[in-house]
């Protein structure tokens, strides 16, 4: 994985000094709240419900042992001996002292992590596929780009101002498991005819309050002219995206509003005009220099293993069919740590969790963990003889529910029982619902079911793209929950519809309920819940549903 | 409605709310409750003023002394899925 | 307002004229708006001659007429607003500006720097600021990744030892 060098360690080191200074000010009333809070959210750091909360960035999900220890440490010290690994990737701290932070941000620096970034009308933390450079299926390691553009828009003077936060995410496998066409910018990395790499960009997705799928926009453009292009189309963005209107400043209202191909003209344009000063070019040394760090580990040669004498534990064959998948080297594996223990907090890892899985991957995984966009850890390079041990320790630890994209693998925002802006909570209907369907052989049986839960609108539970979506809203002081049917956030992306009138929080386990028999009833063979909807319609569920009411 | 002013402590972001002798304290229960709403919030500002609190505001009580809505319940309380944690494990 | 230049307070020599007004004796700072309706007039005048651009007017329709200014002010109404970045890097970069580029309006400590770095040279800061604020705040950063309009080595000119690259000229 990538290390720093001199230059991305100063400049990580300067912004601790930084941050520093900006909280004595504070502290010392040089500055008021008002002229502070920028300053604060450009390091992560927001004021939530309890208290502060320190958002940590994991650049697209990557984690040595050595950084996870660090942040098991900083729970414990720090905080309340936990934290939340987010859909974004990212690590947040419920309950920091602001005096701490500084201390915090050292802590973090001396593993070559920090939280720039991580908040503001910024470009933020970009998010690639968790399974890269171990996927079966990539054309290149999407993290040496993901690297690339980090280090391109890490303090970029013309792009801290944004109209809006920017959200950027990679991926370079045909199975889309980064959600790009939901982000302001997706890049799928594919290979032209003549075995160049090509990114294909698309650019206006996103979730929040106006759902909306990404358009192509800059399609095969070349390795080299990747930050090009990818200036070009901030600074039409920095020019014409709203500003007016909050609600409307993201980039995917102005390619809605103006259009695709006017968006596509105006990016070509100013391609054109960057491109001539060539001032962004990218050297192929550099292209090289970040490959190297992203080269495969030192593979065994290994044969396929035969697991067939340790699948007599029951347990242990589920979890090998649905958290392990295939590795592209022969006798490896690549291991889902599930986060979604059976009633659990989505997301959420005590430090021993954390120290644990720091543990396991240094002697099983090549030092290497991995954060997925659905919550979980991912260990990446396990040799397949190892699996059974490795499964025994992990689920001693509560790691191994063999849950992976089944319906407890559950998204769940924060919701109202930390988040300032929260409409309702969303963790209780997730443990609900996990309790529900705590079943494994019913959840197998279910198949592949992608339920995402937000406590409001702004939709950072991913509820817009969840198989089933559950928003939850305020009716008159009350929290009630409304159920949308057939999103999706993989390469098929598509927004969920809502089904009608929302539920009390009680009735929700009931509902969802509902849905799954029918859509059990109702489908052909091979068929998951989201094919059989697509292939009804929401209107069987939705009579279903409503019939009784 | 009765009301009470509440805010976070700048230095930890503590939940805190404004007591009748001026001080901010961790609990509800010893919170003032508020009869001038200008006042309570001109106490406010000046307490931010102060790097004391920020974001300082009113909410709704039930004549019991407990909070209306499920916002001020949480926070007065902790988060309802980590009982262990907040002011209601202490 | 204090105005900042070289790292040191100079004085503004140019005088703010509203649409309306007569034209003072001397330097001054006019609105696009004005510019364009009298234009003939105001370029046949022998004193230095400045432009306002608010935060939503773009550079690029001036054209060739940038290099008749002697001051281009870029207004920040908010901090937050931040058009002003790229139109500075337009008219540096791409239209060749070389006069003084001056940010005014809600222009704060934290972002000095970056206007900086995009090719603005001069700052109208708040009452009450001080040097050292501004030479501190310009010192905090040296590492910077991007090329941009300044002059400064960026990381990949020195992981790669070549000189700086500036995006234009
Ligand atoms: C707790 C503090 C948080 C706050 C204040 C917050 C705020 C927001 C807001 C305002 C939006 C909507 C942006 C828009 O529509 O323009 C948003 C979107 C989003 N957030 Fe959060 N969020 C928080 C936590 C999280 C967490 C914990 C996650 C991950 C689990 C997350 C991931 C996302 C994602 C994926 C989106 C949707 C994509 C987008 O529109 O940007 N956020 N967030
Ligand atoms: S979706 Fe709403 S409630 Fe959930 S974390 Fe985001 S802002 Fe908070």
């Amino acid at each position: 994985m990538y290390r720093y060098d001199e230059f991305d360690q100063k400049l990580v080191d300067e912004r601790v000094a930084q941050f520093r200074g900006q909280v004595a000010r504070r502290l010392s009333g040089e500055l008021n709240e008002e002229e502070f809070k920028p300053l604060r959210l450009m390091n992560g750091l927001y004021l939530q419900l309890h208290a502060y909360m320190l958002r940590v960035a994991i650049p697209y999900g990557t984690l040595s042992s050595r950084q996870l220890k660090m942040l098991a440490h900083i729970a414990r010290k720090y905080d309340k001996d936990y934290a939340h690994f987010t859909t974004r990737q990212n690590l947040q701290y419920n309950w920091p002292k602001l005096a701490d932070v500084p201390d915090i941000l050292a802590d973090l620096a001396t593993v070559e992590m920090h939280a720039i970034q991580t908040s503001g009308n910024c470009i933020r933390n970009v998010t690639s596929d968790h399974f890269a450079g171990a996927a079966a299926d990539e054309v290149d390691d999407p993290r040496i780009w993901s690297e690339i553009i980090r280090q391109w828009s890490t303090f970029h003077p013309e792009f801290s101002y944004l109209p809006r936060k920017f959200k950027i995410a990679v991926t370079a496998a045909p199975k889309d498991r980064a959600a790009i066409k939901v982000h302001d910018i997706g890049i799928i990395i594919r290979r032209d005819p003549s075995g160049a790499l090509a990114f294909d960009v698309y650019v206006g997705g996103g979730q929040g309050r106006t759902p909306l799928i990404g358009h192509l926009i800059g399609e095969g453009i070349a390795a080299a002219d990747l930050l090009a292009y990818l200036e070009a189309t901030m600074r039409v963005y920095n020019q014409y995206g709203r500003r007016d209107n909050l609600y409307k400043s993201r980039i995917k209202i102005l390619v809605h509003q103006i259009g695709a191909d006017e968006m596509r003209r105006q990016v070509a344009a100013e391609f054109a005009e960057v491109k001539q000063h060539g001032a962004l070019a990218l050297p192929q040394a550099e292209i090289d220099r970040i490959n190297a760090y992203f080269l495969d580990p030192a593979f065994e040669k290994l044969a396929e293993e035969d697991l067939t004498a340790q699948r007599k534990t029951k347990a242990f064959a589920a979890w090998l069919d649905t958290n392990v998948a295939k590795h592209k080297a022969a006798g490896y594996a690549i291991v889902t740590v599930s986060l979604k223990p059976i009633g659990g907090i989505p997301g959420d890892a005590n430090a021993d969790q954390m120290d644990l899985v720091a543990d396991l991957a240094q002697r099983l995984s090549f030092d290497e963990i991995r954060v997925s966009h659905e919550q979980n850890l991912v260990l990446a390079h396990v040799r397949q003889r190892d699996l059974f041990g490795l499964w025994q320790a992990l689920d001693k630890a509560n790691l191994a529910t063999a849950n992976y994209a089944l319906i407890t693998d559950i998204i769940a925002c924060p919701g109202l029982d930390y988040c300032d802006l929260a409409n309702a909570r969303s963790i209780n209907i997730a443990q609900a619902l996990s309790q529900r369907f705590a079943d494994l052989d019913r959840q197998r049986n279910i198949g592949e079911l992608k339920l995402k839960i937000s406590g409001c609108i702004n939709a950072c539970g991913h509820h817009h793209v969840g198989h089933i979506g559950i928003l939850g809203v305020d009716k008159k002081g009350v929290e009630y929950y409304q159920i949308s049917l057939g999103g999706s956030g993989a390469e098929d992306a598509s927004v969920g519809e809502i089904l009608g009138p929302a539920f009390g929080e009680a009735d929700v386990p009931d509902a969802i309920e509902k849905l799954i028999d029918t859509y059990l009833a109702a489908r052909q063979p091979g068929e998951r819940f989201l094919d059989t909807y697509r292939r009804l319609g929401i209107q069987p569920f939705r009579e279903k549903l409503y019939a009784a009411h | 409605m009765p009301q009470v002013l509440t805010a976070n402590r700048l230095s930890d972001g503590e939940v805190v709310y404004l007591a009748p002798d001026g001080t901010w304290v961790e609990g509800i229960d010893a919170a003032q409750v508020v009869n001038d709403a200008d006042a309570a919030l001109a106490t406010g500002q000046q307490a931010e003023r102060d790097r004391k609190i920020v974001h300082a505001y009113l909410f709704d009580i039930t004549p019991n002394h407990r909070p209306m809505k499920m916002r001020e319940i949480i926070r007065a309380a902790g988060p309802t899925v980590r009982t262990d944690l907040g002011k209601q494990a202490r | 307002m204090p105005l900042i230049k070289d790292n040191a307070f100079v004085e503004n020599t140019f005088a703010h004229v509203a649409d309306e007004e007569t034209l003072p004796e001397g330097a001054i700072v006019v609105s696009l708006k004005r510019f364009q309706a009298e234009r003939e007039m105001l370029l046949a005048r022998n004193t230095p001659l400045g432009l306002r651009l608010t935060s939503d007017q773009s550079p690029e329709a001036l054209g060739p007429d940038v290099y008749h200014f002697a001051v281009i002010e870029l207004e920040f109404p908010k901090f937050k607003d931040g058009r002003g970045y790229s139109w500075a890097r337009q008219l540096r970069q791409r239209m060749g500006y070389k006069g003084e580029l001056r940010a005014v309006g809600e222009v704060l400590r934290d972002q000095w720097l970056f206007m900086h770095r995009v090719g603005i040279d001069a700052f109208e800061v708040r009452p009450g600021t001080r040097i050292e604020d501004f030479r501190a705040a310009m010192a905090e950063q040296t590492v910077f990744y991007q090329p941009a309009s300044d002059r400064v080595r960026n990381v990949l000119d020195l992981r790669h030892s070549r000189p700086a690259r500036i995006a234009a000229e």
